[in-house]
C-alpha cells in the first residue's frame, strides 16, 4: 500500500515516506502537487474500493459457512445422541437378558441353565423309561418260559386226565365182570371218569388261558422293546438340538453385546470430535473480528483519500499552496489522532483459550 | 435447581456454539445479540449464570457487567466474560466490574462445562 506523509510516522509505521518541500513557489510545483494529491487520493479510494467489499465478502461467506456447519452439527448432534439412546437401551436389554433383571432374576444363563436342567431330567426319565422297559423285556421273557413250562405240565395233566378215563372205563368193565361184586367198584370207577373229564377240560380251559397270556405278553413284549429301543435315541437328538440352539442363542447374545459397546466406543469418539469441531466452529468469530480490525484501518485510508481529495480541491480553488498544505496536514494528522487500531484477536491458533475464575 | 443461563454475542456462531454446549448439559439458554438487548432479556428472569463477550455493538460486555451489578436481582449472579481479549488490562477491568471469570476464546465444550458447573 503507497500512502504520502506529511508528518514524521510512528516508529514502528513502515512504508515509503515522501516529504514534500512545505513552500513551493513555482505554478509547476503547484500543478506537480495537484497530480500528487490526485494519485494519492486516487490510489487510496481504489485501495479501499477494492478491499472493502472483498474484506465483507470474505466476512460474509464464513458467516455464513460457520452458520451451516452449526446447523449440520446441532442435526448431526440430535442423531449421535439419539443413536447413543438406542445403543445404551440395547445395552440395558442385553443387561437383562445376560445377566438377569433385577426384579425377576431371570437372565439368559438362568434361562438357559433351566432348560439344559429340564431337559436333562427329561432325558435321564427317559432313560430310566428305557431301563424298565429293558427289565420289562426280560420280565415278559421270563413269564413266557414259564407259560411254556405250564403247557408242558398242563399236557402231562391231560395225558394223565386220558389215562385215567381209560382207567376208570377198564375199571368199569372189570366191575362189569364181577356183577354183584363189582357194583361198589363201578360207582368208584364212574366218579374217577367224571373227574378225568373234569381235570380235561380244565386243563383245555387252562390252555386256553396260557395261550391267551401268551398273546397278551408277545404284544407287551413288541411295546416294551419299542419304547426301548426308539425314545431314547430321540430324547438323546433332541437334548443335542436344544444344545445347539441354546450355544447359538448365547453366540448371538455376546456378539450383539459385542456390537454395542462397539457403538459405545463410536459414540465416544464422536463426541470428542463434536467438541473440536465446535472449537474451531469458533473461528467464524474470530475472523469476524479480525475482518472488521481491517475494515476500520479501511476506514483510516478512506479518510486519508478524502483528505487528499479536500486538499486537490483547494488547490483547484486556487488557495495558497502553504495554506491547503497545512489543511492537509491538519485533516492527516486529525485522522492519526482518532485511528484506532483495534487488534481483539491475540491468538494465532484454534487451541482453547485460558480459563481464569476471579 | 434453576439451569437457565443468558448468553450474550454479537456473533451468532459463537451463541450458536454456547447454546449448543449448554444444552448438552441440560440447561436452558437464553440469547441477547448485545448489551442492550441481554439487559432486556434479562429482566424478570431468574438466571443462574450470564456468560457474556467483550466487543459488541450498542453495550460493551464490561458495561453489562457494570449494569447487571447494579441491579439487586443479579448482585450475585456468577457472570462469566467469553472473549478473545487475554490482555491482563482488560481482565482487571472485568474483575472490576464484578465478573466472575474471565475465557479466552475459542473454548473448548469440556472446559466451558466444568467451569460453569464450578460457578453456579
Amino acid at each position: 500500500m503507497c500512502t504520502v506523509s506529511l508528518w514524521p510516522r510512528k516508529p514502528q509505521a513502515s512504508g515509503p515516506v515522501a516529504v514534500l518541500d512545505p513552500a513551493p513557489q513555482s505554478g509547476a510545483s503547484r500543478q506537480l502537487l495537484l497530480r500528487l494529491a490526485a494519485r494519492e487520493a486516487a490510489m487510496l479510494e481504489g485501495q479501499v474500493a477494492f478491499l472493502q467489499p472483498e474484506l465483507n465478502q470474505a466476512d460474509s461467506l464464513v458467516g455464513e459457512a460457520s452458520r451451516t456447519l452449526g446447523e449440520s452439527l446441532n442435526t448431526l448432534d440430535r442423531s449421535v445422541q439419539h443413536q447413543h439412546r438406542l445403543a445404551a437401551e440395547v445395552q440395558v436389554a442385553m443387561a437383562i437378558t445376560l445377566e438377569g433383571d433385577a426384579a425377576t432374576g431371570e437372565g439368559f444363563d438362568a434361562v438357559s441353565n433351566s432348560i439344559m436342567g429340564t431337559l436333562d431330567g427329561f432325558v435321564t426319565n427317559m432313560l430310566e423309561i428305557s431301563q424298565s422297559s429293558m427289565q420289562l423285556v426280560s420280565e415278559v421273557e421270563d413269564i413266557r418260559t414259564r407259560a411254556t413250562t405250564m403247557e408242558e405240565m398242563l399236557g402231562e395233566l391231560s395225558e394223565i386226565a386220558g389215562r385215567t378215563h381209560l382207567l376208570s372205563l377198564n375199571a368199569n368193565i372189570e366191575a362189569a365182570h364181577a356183577r354183584r361184586f363189582g357194583a361198589g367198584f363201578a360207582v368208584v370207577a364212574g366218579e374217577v371218569s367224571k373227574l378225568a373229564d373234569r381235570s380235561s377240560a380244565l386243563s383245555a380251559t387252562i390252555q386256553e388261558q396260557v395261550n391267551g397270556t401268551r398273546l397278551a405278553l408277545e404284544r407287551t413284549d413288541a411295546h416294551a422293546q419299542t419304547i426301548a429301543s426308539k425314545d431314547m435315541s430321540v430324547a438323546m437328538a433332541s437334548k443335542a438340538e436344544s444344545q445347539k440352539l441354546v450355544q447359538a442363542l448365547e453366540d448371538s447374545n455376546l456378539r450383539v453385546k459385542g456390537l454395542v459397546e462397539q457403538l459405545e466406543g463410536n459414540a465416544r469418539i464422536i463426541r470428542e470430535q463434536v467438541g473440536h469441531v465446535v472449537r474451531c466452529l469458533q473461528f467464524e468469530d474470530l475472523v469476524h473480528q479480525t475482518l472488521q480490525a481491517c475494515l476500520q484501518e479501511l476506514g483510516n485510508l478512506q479518510s486519508q483519500a478524502r483528505a487528499w481529495r479536500d486538499f486537490e480541491s483547494l488547490l483547484g480553488a486556487e488557495a495558497e499552496e502553504a495554506e491547503a498544505l497545512e489543511a492537509l496536514h491538519d485533516s492527516l494528522g486529525a485522522i492519526e489522532a482518532s485511528r484506532v487500531q483495534f487488534r481483539a484477536v491475540k491468538s494465532a491458533s484454534l487451541e482453547a483459550g485460558d480459563v481464569d475464575l476471579f | 435447581m434453576n439451569r437457565c443461563i443468558l448468553t450474550v454475542d454479537d456473533s451468532s456462531t459463537m451463541r450458536q456454539m454456547i447454546t449448543f454446549t449448554l444444552k448438552g448439559g441440560d440447561f436452558d439458554v437464553l440469547e441477547a445479540g448485545d448489551g442492550v438487548e441481554a439487559l432486556e432479556v434479562a429482566q424478570g428472569k431468574k438466571l443462574a449464570l450470564i456468560i457474556t463477550d467483550v466487543n459488541m455493538p450498542r453495550m460493551d460486555g464490561i458495561t453489562l457487567v457494570h449494569r447487571l451489578r447494579a441491579l439487586p436481582e443479579f448482585k450475585f449472579t456468577p457472570i462469566l466474560v467469553l472473549t478473545t481479549e487475554s490482555d491482563a488490562s482488560m481482565k482487571q477491568k472485568g474483575k472490576e466490574a464484578g465478573a466472575t471469570g474471565w475465557i479466552v476464546k475459542p473454548f473448548s465444550p469440556e472446559k466451558l462445562m466444568d467451569t460453569v458447573n464450578k460457578v453456579i
